[in-house]
């Protein structure tokens, strides 16, 4: 599979334009920096405090925060993309960076279990209070799996690529 | 100069240059650290001009901890980092501004924390009026950890 997808991307001209412009690749890493600073951050403070620390702080205040991680969500989705339409060939082979996509995937699916199981009910909860197992637990399945996607993203460089 | 060719040859330089694992872990602790204390500042930060509403100023205190925490990681494995290839580093224009500005954001870090524990009743009351001055000090840390980050990623290319 991996074969088909990096030979339909190679030599398109997604792949000539981020491979010809010189300094795209240096502004795609500045723009996925930047973004995973928004993301993380912001997630942070979401999922700690849904995790039942930080109670001074309103949960539901907190998810004034959400659309900034969404914000850094689209930034490096769409800077992603370009790297690997920019380089199939190494990123598709990559132990790293396939780990790292099904834990994007991990999260995504996590944030509809929080959306659909937890964020109805939000409303009724004690503002200062503390958590449900439930809520407690998609909060360190967020924590884990974006901390999982930053590392893994970070090492891509480093390990797989044989 | 020497001293940078001594730190080169430290246990700890040869550990984060030559070994497997040392420069991967430092370089992934740094990127966790700047997640968490850029994260943390630029929300920080955009509260206090406004584009973020409806969270009070009193959650960001205890959030603070933690972001220094964040800068704590990177404190350490970015001089870790450094050892591996000082006489490098010192001469490259790119790190030298993102020293300058990260040292700045910390500065500014610091007196944004003192002016929130000042401000934070007045600043979390129904007519919230954020003085001027705290306003050119969100901006101004703003720009300093943008900075850093662009710096930072062009150490590598220039």
């Amino acid at each position: 599979m991996t074969e088909t997808i990096v030979r339909a991307i190679e030599g398109g001209p997604i792949n000539t334009w981020v491979l010809s412009t010189y300094w795209l690749w240096p502004l795609l890493e500045i723009l996925h920096f930047i973004g995973l600073s928004l993301l993380l951050g912001s997630m942070l403070v979401v999922d700690l405090r849904l995790a039942g620390y930080l109670r001074q702080i309103d949960i539901k205040s907190t998810h004034r925060l959400v659309p900034w991680a969404a914000a850094g969500f689209t930034m490096n989705l769409i800077s992603g993309v370009l790297f690997f339409f920019g380089d199939p060939a190494r990123y598709s082979i990559n132990i790293g960076f396939q780990i790292k996509m099904i834990l994007v995937l991990l999260a995504g699916l996590n944030v509809l279990v929080f959306s659909w199981k937890i964020n109805p009910h939000l409303d009724k909860w004690d503002p200062h209070g503390d958590s449900t197992m439930l809520a407690k637990s998609v909060a360190w399945v967020s924590l884990i799996t974006w901390s999982g996607v930053l590392l893994l993203g970070r090492l891509i460089p480093y390990i797989g690529t044989g | 100069m020497p001293v940078f060719q001594w730190l080169e040859s430290t246990a700890l330089a040869i550990w984060v240059g030559e070994s497997l694992w040392g420069y991967p872990i430092m370089l992934g602790t740094h990127a966790v650290g700047l997640a968490i204390v850029v994260g943390i500042f630029v929300m920080l930060d955009l509260r206090m001009l406004g584009v973020i509403r409806g969270i009070s100023f009193h959650a960001f205190l205890s959030l603070f901890r933690l972001a220094w925490i964040g800068f704590l990681f990177n404190a350490i494995s970015g001089s870790a980092l450094f050892t591996s290839q000082a006489s490098t580093f010192v001469e490259s224009t790119p790190f030298l501004i993102k020293i300058s500005a990260v040292l700045a954001g910390v500065i500014l870090g610091v007196i944004i924390q003192q002016r929130v524990r000042l401000r934070v009743a007045d600043w979390d009351s129904d007519d919230a009026n954020i003085e001027s001055s705290a306003t050119f000090l969100a901006i101004a840390s703003l720009i300093c950890w943008i900075g850093a980050i662009i710096a930072g990623r062009l150490i590598a290319y220039l």
